[in-house]
């Protein structure tokens, strides 16, 4: 576990009697994807707008990369990345302009440049298109705009809500490129409200309200559950209280459905896995099918419980 | 129902769709209130032409009893600050220039003597940049010198005694002549900006198309917003001849009916402005921007605030061309002169004839902007 | 502060700026048209105007005095038959002023033994104030005129007053309004383009994402005003050269310092335009709030109504408005030609604004919510 990049105790924002965020602890680890997940309105984005500076908080401490952001905000801005929920580029611009302007503000030289702009091009599937801004689609634009805010190979990437209103295919060519930064050591801070998404990220925070409610790797997440994995086992008939009896004795819990047989389990590790293969061994007429738990279903039961 | 029902339910449903919008509009709503108080406060109260506080200077070279006199009677007329008096011709022209001063007197040495011989001469010398009070300031110089005494006893008769009187207005007070008018300012301002914002806001919200796509037609959606619009502008004819009655004690000498006979017309020309402008701009902030552009010149030209008749030809012409123009000569028909609705048919034929042109102008470009 | 960024920045604006046919039409048209609508709107002088003459004398010496005032070009002779006709007249505001000829004029103009002059009733339509006033002025110059050579010498007596106006000696309404309109195109224009453009950035969330780069808030604020401050300095230039060639009107004084202040100016009313759009959502509301702030600013800062007639609150708080002083030092310099140390306290309180408005223009893009 590297040290936090990104250190975050008791942070507050209010808006005259609202509460936008309440006292948040989030501690990100350098080098990891940190997905910070909740639903429109719950603080995600006032969030990031402190850690970045462009906010500044009520209450609390924010310290980016050994920079004490609230006192000096400024001092982090060659090292991060951003980009917000509107893609911003310049319209009346083209493409290139953009990066040309861009690339100014960073200090990089013409020709480094082009070079890098060749690079993120590629990688993006940006190359030959150097039309006005206003005349990309909706998913390229969102390609280029985070494209442009790595330019200057930062150290750190905020990323608010990188994939809404974005194809399948630009989704998934997004968390490939951003899989492979955090390879290379970049810290990546994403929000986003798409659940799946969380499967891609090494740690996710919840928020609901201003307020974290759940905050681990995704699989520590679904371990709060204990249904977390459903497995439904469908013996060939007959075989049914025999099937169950072997499962019991293996210590699953079963529970009967009908002609189908039923095991909830936190987890799914290698002697659950084991467990299963004996069953099918000795029915091999035995149908298995294995449903993880979707996240939507931890979240909403997270923010049940809240609620409640 | 009836095809004439439906049609005119239609529009009553948007017109009171668009009443509650308007309702919940901060910006409308401050700009219907705040507007007339600023305008209100600045033509009852603060703006004048007639000339007050004019500084000047006094080159007495005579420096006798009948010099001063003159002066003081000068200074009674109430339009000036007390004199500061110049040594020299160069530091008087110096104060003129800058600015410090708008007139000087030179009396010359043999004042009295020439008075006492019914020759006096005196000079005024002027600064001219602001020529509206330069030109008052001579008149009111002149009058003085006019009536002065001779040594000899009893005042001059006067050649021809001009009887002279104001009508309307016995006290040729400012603020009347922009109060009568100051209607016509507010209302050319919300028609036309909001009339323009209207339609082209709802294209870029979106609820254009949503709107489109209900069985209605581009005419009932555009009557339906001009519908609360001509409601409105009535009222706040309405609400500020009364305010400005009672503030100012200004209140219309004709008739209140006639009024709004003239209003009507007035109205629906500006808002069929405000519909072209719709027509031109591509975003809220252009049309807006266009907008203000239409309305200045409007302001000027129209003769609300600087007398047309004194413009040269060709824009005094072109004024004619604005609705505001023949609605301000109406209103201070009206409201000063206590017009009656036969005085004022010219103006309502020229907002009518106008209001003819802009509909058919509007609905040649509009529906092919609402597509 | 980086050059580099400045340069980089500057390059961006001057891009969108000129690529925008609608913003290039409106900044080079506007202020000539302006120039050329507001130029003409004023004048003292009396033009033709309608006049309603009631002759209810119709001796040689009431159709002498007649023909007197129509031969003038002041104003046009409109015979009436009866007071109700000239009353109509008035009410309709068809006519501006009358002039009744009362039976027994030319008698007395005869007799002229100075007990009872003839007598003429002058009445004029109240309603339009300033064109009474210089009807007024016209008419009783014209009768006093006349009256003199229709009346036997009368007694010599009164004071005989030569004016003269030093500085534009017909009195013409051009200059005035031309230097005023200096002021209100400087004013106005600026502050609405920037605040607009301004808007739309953070709208967009250009503004956010530039404030996350290395750059400055001086940086910024630089980067916007100087294209923009350029294009308005090149209106300034062609304003006055079509004041000079349409409207006859040329500066009588320094130019150069007239270019350096109005150059100063127009910064002043970029930056104003900037902290303006800080406190707007929408282009729209920052259109209306920049109108609202302008149309009393236009009233009040001298450009049409004279300061010095307004109620003392009103003066104190005309002098709060950067617009008051420059239009005083546009119409010092262009009318009266004015030395530069007459001016200083003038440039002085604009100097003071300046630094005020560059410092809050920082303060406004640096500002973290």
């Amino acid at each position: 576990m590297s040290a936090p990049i990104i250190r975050v105790t008791g942070l507050t924002k209010r808006f005259g009697a609202f509460t936008a965020v309440d006292a948040l602890d989030l501690s990100v680890p350098a080098g990891t994807i940190f997905a910070f997940l909740g639903a429109n309105g719950s603080g995600k984005s006032t969030t990031i707008r402190m850690l970045i500076g462009l906010l500044r908080p009520t209450e609390g401490t924010i310290v980016v990369d050994d920079v004490d952001v609230v006192r000096e905000p400024r001092r982090v801005r060659e090292r991060i990345g951003y980009m917000g929920q509107k893609v911003s580029l310049y319209q009346g611009l083209t493409l290139h302009e953009n990066v040309e302007f861009y690339g100014g503000l960073y200090g990089l030289e013409p020709r480094a440049l082009a070079g890098r702009w060749r690079e993120l091009a590629e990688r993006f599937d940006l190359e030959a298109i150097d039309a006005k801004v206003e005349e990309l689609p909706a998913a390229i634009r969102q390609r280029a705009g985070l494209a442009v805010s790595m330019l200057h190979r930062p150290r750190l990437l905020f990323l608010d809500e990188p994939t809404a209103g974005v194809d399948v295919r630009s989704r998934g060519l997004f968390w490939e490129v951003i899989q492979d930064e955090a390879r290379r050591g970049v810290s990546v801070f994403v929000t986003t409200h798409f659940l799946e998404e969380v499967d891609c990220c090494d740690r996710v925070c919840f928020i609901d309200a201003g307020r974290v409610l759940a905050d681990g790797t995704p699989d520590e997440l679904r371990g709060s559950w204990e249904a977390a994995y459903r497995i439904e086992i469908e013996p060939a008939p007959g075989t049914q209280t025999r099937v169950a009896a072997m499962l019991a004795a293996h210590g699953l819990p079963v529970a009967t459905e009908g002609t189908t047989l039923e095991v909830h389990l936190p987890l799914l590790e290698a002697r659950e896995l084991d467990a299963l293969q004996a069953v099918l061994a000795a029915e091999p007429a035995t149908r298995v099918r294995v449903d993880e738990v979707e996240m939507a279903e931890v979240f909403r039961r997270l923010t049940g419980g809240a609620a409640a | 129902m009836t095809r004439a029902r439906s049609f005119w339910t239609g529009v009553w449903a948007i017109a009171y769709r668009e009443a509650t919008v308007l309702r919940h509009d901060q910006a409308f709503l401050s700009m219907i209130i705040a507007q007339p108080i600023i305008m209100m406060t600045l033509f009852g109260w603060g703006l004048r032409n007639e000339p007050a506080n004019v500084p000047w200077v006094v080159l007495d070279r005579s420096q006798t009893t009948a010099s001063r006199r003159l002066v003081g009677d000068i200074q009674a007329t109430g339009y000036f600050l007390p004199p500061v008096a110049v040594p020299d011709y160069p530091h008087g022209e110096a104060r003129l220039r800058a600015g410090k001063a708008i007139a000087m007197l030179v009396v010359p040495q043999e004042f009295r003597r020439d008075l006492e011989r019914g020759a006096a001469r005196v000079q005024l010398l002027l600064d001219g940049s602001d020529p509206l009070t330069s030109a008052r300031i001579g008149a009111y110089v002149a009058q003085v010198t006019a009536r002065a005494a001779p040594g000899r006893a009893g005042p001059p008769p006067p050649r021809i005694d001009a009887r002279q009187r104001f009508w309307f207005n016995r006290t040729l007070s400012d603020s009347h002549f922009f109060l009568a008018a100051l209607v016509g300012m507010l209302l050319t301002n919300l028609c036309l900006s909001t009339m323009a914002q209207g339609i082209v806001g709802e294209r870029e919200r979106g609820t254009y198309e949503q709107m489109a796509a209900l069985p209605t037609t581009a005419l009932q959606i555009v009557l339906g917003k001009i519908v609360p619009l001509v409601g409105i502008s009535l009222v706040i004819l309405l609400v500020v001849q009364c305010a400005v009655g009672v503030v100012f004690g200004f209140w219309p000498q004709g008739s209140w009916a006639v009024l709004v006979v003239v209003t009507i017309p007035f109205v629906l020309a500006s808002l069929a402005i405000g519909v072209l402008i719709s027509a031109l701009a591509r975003s809220t902030a252009q049309s807006v921007f266009i907008s203000v552009f239409a309305i200045l010149p409007s302001f000027v030209l129209s003769g609300v605030m600087m007398p047309y008749e004194l413009m040269p030809d060709g824009v005094r012409q072109l004024g004619g061309l604005l609705p505001l123009r023949w609605y301000q000569i109406a209103l201070r028909a009206v409201i000063a002169r206590g017009a009656g609705l036969v005085d004022v048919l010219v103006p309502l034929g020229a907002l009518t004839g106008l209001l003819v042109v802009l509909l058919a102008l509007a609905s040649w470009r509009l529906p092919r902007r609402l597509g | 502060m980086s050059w580099r960024r400045l340069r980089t920045l500057v390059q961006r604006e001057v891009r969108a700026t000129f690529r925008d046919p609608f913003t290039v039409a409106v900044l080079i048209t506007v202020p000539l048209a302006a120039l050329l609508t507001f130029g003409f709107v004023l004048s003292t002088e009396v033009n033709e105007l309608p006049l309603a003459v009631l002759d209810a004398d119709d001796t040689p010496a009431s159709r002498r005095l007649l023909a007197d005032i129509d031969a003038s070009d002041a104003f046009r002779v409109e015979p009436v038959r009866n007071r109700a006709e000239l009353e109509r007249g008035l009410v309709r505001g068809r006519t501006t002023a009358a002039v009744v000829i009362p039976p027994g004029f030319g008698r007395r103009a005869e007799r002229s033994d100075g007990v009872r002059p003839p007598e003429v009733q002058l009445s004029y339509d109240g309603a339009e104030a300033v064109l009474a006033g210089n009807a007024e002025g016209a008419l009783r110059a014209l009768v006093g005129a006349s009256g003199a050579a229709l009346v036997g010498a009368g007694s010599a007596g009164g004071i005989a007053l030569t004016t003269r106006a030093l500085f534009n000696p017909t009195l013409d309404g051009r200059p005035f309004m031309v230097a005023g309109v200096f002021g209100f195109v400087l004013s106005f224009l600026t502050t609405l383009i920037t605040a607009v453009t301004i808007v739309n950035e953070r709208l967009t969330g250009t503004f956010d994402q530039l404030q996350v780069t290395p750059a400055t808030a001086i940086e910024i604020v630089l980067g916007k005003l100087l294209p923009l401050g350029a294009v308005f300095s090149l209106d300034l230039l062609l304003m006055m050269v079509l004041a000079g060639i349409v409207l006859g009107v040329w500066p009588q004084g320094n130019v150069v310092v007239f270019l350096l202040v109005s150059m100063g100016y127009v910064f002043m009313s970029l930056a104003l335009g900037l902290v303006i759009s800080a406190s707007s959502v929408t282009a729209a509301e920052a259109v209306q709030k920049t109108v609202m702030f302008s149309i009393p600013l236009v009233q009040l800062s001298g450009f049409a109504f004279p300061i010095r007639s307004m109620p003392t609150i009103l003066q104190w708080l005309t002098e709060v408005f950067p617009a008051t002083h420059y239009i005083r030092i546009t119409r010092a310099i262009y009318i009266r030609a004015a030395a530069l140390d007459t001016l200083l306290p003038e440039l002085l309180w604009l100097a003071v604004f300046a630094a005020l408005l560059a410092w809050l223009a920082v303060r406004t893009v640096e500002a973290r919510a």
